[in-house]
């Protein structure tokens, strides 16, 4: 449960920190390293303190086994001796023996006949010494040592208080009463304590190195991360425009490299925003002079020929005519001026939305009316289709009316005299106002450019309407500040179909446009039954 | 500070032609306004700069003054804000900017309406003579809006007996509300009512006399209670009494 939770943190923490990574590679692999050295070494230890043990225990019993020969054979026994001498014999063994090992308190003595021998005149009783645990001596051992004299088996067993020991087995030969199998039996308590000890200075000792190694990795991580830490967060306040920010360059090794490289960077990167920001707040100086200095002289221009015009019936007739042709022409380059101005104020980037609630379906309508008494000069049929919309949508009116100018202007142009129909619809995220005509339409490379600045479908074509070549290219640009799209489809004598697709909420992307473009066809239908 | 004349004293007398101030420092152009201004019957003064400008208005004290926002010596915005100090006659500012910032500072100064260059003659003609055209009286001599008492007639407001001192177009706009108590006003409504504007305008003509209105009439501007707001729509008249 605890682990559900933990386990996806602790893989962010990994995939997230170098230095967690680091470190903990770092302690896995020391850690199984000294796992595998601390185990052979404690396997080693281990075998060599057993096998010497049991060295030591077979010289014992050799010489115990020598010590109880030599007793016997200096008390030669013969058929009449007396049994409780013998049995007195067989005690003085018994001690002999112990006083003869090295550790004389944990040594158990056990002295049998050996089972299976013809009846002998004397015999001695079996002694063994306290506590002896009769059943490590096991029947395949008697018999093995019964069967091997003159030589002492050794035989690894438990004891009854779960202690390793060993048994050590040799036969005895005893004048006129057989033959006997002197039992040691050996605590190794001792030896496995030992073991115990080291196996426990070894774990704690692997242990202590591995916190040891996991702690010098953690500050040498520390040592590198920091200032590539430290980097990261310089470059990520750089970005966030807090232009002077540098990170302290100390020493000379390749943490400082990166601190001056880094630091050169931010240098020449402040360098060209502060220049790049003059170039722009100069271009709008510019503008907003240029605004100034061609408007003045253009409005006395405006107001002396549209005095000029309001009096041209009391003129001779080519004097006339050169007063209309200064009164269109001036109102020609005057919006020609507007444009331009607009779009220098775009590259600038010097606009700004004014958003108000606006009910598009309800402007549509008014740019259509407005439009309506050209369409009608060209036999065009303006209809508005508005299955969506009816609410108020957060645009900046005057930009939005400026594209629907621009857009019913050219369907009008290029319609043909044809219906066009204006969609408004909306959905989730957006509303969308399309703009079809069924004209003479535009190639689909034609189509790629329209949005271009001056430029025209084609050259040859003549222009009624007059527009000044700028105004899809500002209608593109404001549909963009609005975070929305204008689209195009076109088609040679299918007609064309322009789509302005803006969010519903400001700041909140759009995810498809109501409206299909390429248009549905059935629009046409509709269209056609209607008129 | 004497009190401020209130309509348009030359004008009212029928015999001479309202007087015109144009402030504005390029030549050719004040020349040409003023020929289009003689052509329109009226009488053109002009001053080519920023620092005389409020001198020559105190000398000529004319009808209307257009002022145009960049100026040699002191800026537009100043010299409307000088002259709404000492007067509540009409300011037209001409502008050669569109600019929100630009247009919105000079409104704030106090100028009634805004012109952009280039203008023609017939919209320059018809904004002057909007600004001049006499208040329509009403059927009633005396109006209640809230709290006030408004004096068509004599273009006095009161509250009680504390006179508030209202530029004509700030009285126009209140006596519009007033006179259809009613009546919400949409911000289109009160351009074409009170700016004659028959198409759709800048609505923030009204957002900032509005507010201009509401300083000088408004017991608490924040909570207003003379000029309404609703919500989406407009404004209308705070119920009176």
């Amino acid at each position: 449960m605890i682990w559900r939770n933990y386990l996806p943190r602790l893989r962010r923490f990994w995939r997230v920190s170098l230095q967690f990574r680091t470190v903990a590679i770092t302690v896995i692999l020391s850690s199984l390293a000294v796992g595998v050295i601390g185990a052979y070494m404690s396997v080693s230890i281990g075998s060599n303190l057993f096998s010497s043990r049991r060295d030591q225990i077979n010289a014992e019993a050799a010489r115990a086994n020598l010590i109880a020969q030599q007793l016997f054979d200096a008390a030669p026994t013969t058929d009449d001796t007396n049994p409780v001498e013998l049995q007195t014999l067989g005690v003085n063994v018994q001690n002999a023996v112990s006083s003869s090992t090295t550790s004389p308190g944990g040594t158990d003595i056990a002295l049998l006949r050996t089972q299976g021998q013809p009846l002998t005149p004397q015999s001695l009783q079996p002694t063994s010494s306290r506590n002896f645990p009769d059943e490590v001596v096991t029947p395949e051992m008697r018999e093995q040592v019964a069967g091997s004299p003159g030589r002492v088996l050794l035989q690894s067993v438990e004891l009854p208080n779960a202690a390793p020991g060993i048994v050590a087995g040799s036969q005895l030969t005893v004048s006129n009463a057989g033959s006997y199998e002197l039992y040691l039996v050996y605590d190794l308590s001792d030896a496995q304590r030992t073991l115990g000890f080291v196996q426990q200075t070894l774990f704690l000792g692997g242990l202590a190195l591995v916190a040891l190694i996991g702690g010098v990795t953690y500050i040498v991580v520390r040592l590198v991360v920091g200032p590539v830490r430290l980097a990261a967060a310089t470059s990520e306040k750089l970005a966030a425009g807090e232009l002077e920010v540098r990170i302290p360059e100390k020493g000379e090794d390749v943490i400082a490299t990166l601190a001056r490289s880094f630091n050169g960077m931010a240098d020449s990167l402040q360098q060209q925003i502060t220049k790049l920001a003059e170039l722009s707040r100069l271009q709008q100086r510019f503008v907003s002079d240029v605004s100034h200095e061609l408007r003045t002289p253009l409005t006395t221009i405006r107001l002396a020929g549209d005095v000029l015009y309001d009096q041209r019936e009391n003129f001779p007739p080519a004097t006339a005519r050169t007063a209309e042709l200064l009164h269109t022409q001036v109102q020609r380059f005057e919006v020609l001026l507007a444009d331009l101005l607009e779009v220098s104020r775009y590259d600038a980037g010097a606009v700004e939305l004014e958003v108000e609630p606006t009910n598009l379906v309800r402007l549509v309508e008014d740019a259509v009316d407005s439009m309506s008494a050209l369409a009608d000069e060209r036999g065009n049929n303006l209809r508005v289709v508005a299955p969506g919309g009816y609410f108020e949508a957060e645009v900046d009116a005057r930009r939005i009316r400026r594209i629907l100018r621009n857009l019913l202007g050219n369907a009008v142009e290029h319609g043909e005299g044809r219906p066009i129909v204006v969609t408004v619809d909306s959905n989730a995220t957006a509303i969308a106002i399309a703009v079809r005509d069924y004209g003479i339409g535009m190639t689909a490379a034609d189509a790629l450019k329209v949005f271009d600045r001056f430029w025209r479908a084609d050259p040859s074509r003549q222009r009624t309407i007059g527009g000044t070549g700028l105004g899809l290219a500002i209608s593109l640009e404001d549909a963009v500040l609005h975070e929305g799209w204008l689209e195009v489809w076109s088609e040679s004598g299918r007609g064309t179909c322009f789509r302005l697709t803006l969010p519903r909420v400001r700041g909140v992307p759009i995810a498809t446009s109501p409206i299909d473009l390429p248009p549905a066809e059935p629009v046409v239908e509709l269209e056609d039954a209607d008129a | 500070m004497h009190a401020l004349p209130l309509g348009v004293s030359n004008s009212k007398t029928g015999t001479m032609t309202a007087r015109i101030l144009v402030v504005d420092d390029d030549t050719a152009l004040a020349e040409m306004i003023g020929i289009v201004l003689r052509t329109e019957g009226f009488e053109p003064i002009f001053c080519a700069d920023g620092s005389g400008a409020f001198a020559a208005f105190m000398d000529s004290k004319p009808d209307l003054v257009l002022l145009d926002l960049m100026l040699p010596g002191k800026d537009g915005i100043q010299v409307c804000a000088e002259i709404r100090a000492e007067s509540g006659v009409p300011v037209i500012m001409l502008t050669a900017k569109s600019d929100t910032s630009d247009v919105v500072r000079g409104l704030e100064s106090g100028a009634d309406d805004y012109v952009v260059k280039p203008f023609n003659p017939k919209e320059l003609v018809a904004r002057i003579r909007t600004r001049l055209r006499p208040t329509p009286s009403g059927v009633t001599d005396t109006l209640q809006i809230g709290d006030l008492d408004v004096d068509v007639p004599g273009h006095e407001v009161r509250r009680g007996s504390a006179k508030i001192n209202l530029t004509p177009l700030e009285f126009e706009l209140l006596l519009a509300l007033a006179l259809k108590p009613q009546q919400v006003f949409t911000r289109e409504m009160l351009l074409e009512q009170v700016w004659g504007y028959h198409y759709k305008a800048d609505t923030r003509l009204v957002n900032v006399h509005v507010q201009r209105l509401r300083a000088k009439v408004e017991e608490d501007p924040d909570n207003p209670r003379i000029v309404m707001t609703v919500r989406g729509v407009g404004y209308r008249a705070g119920s009176s009494g």
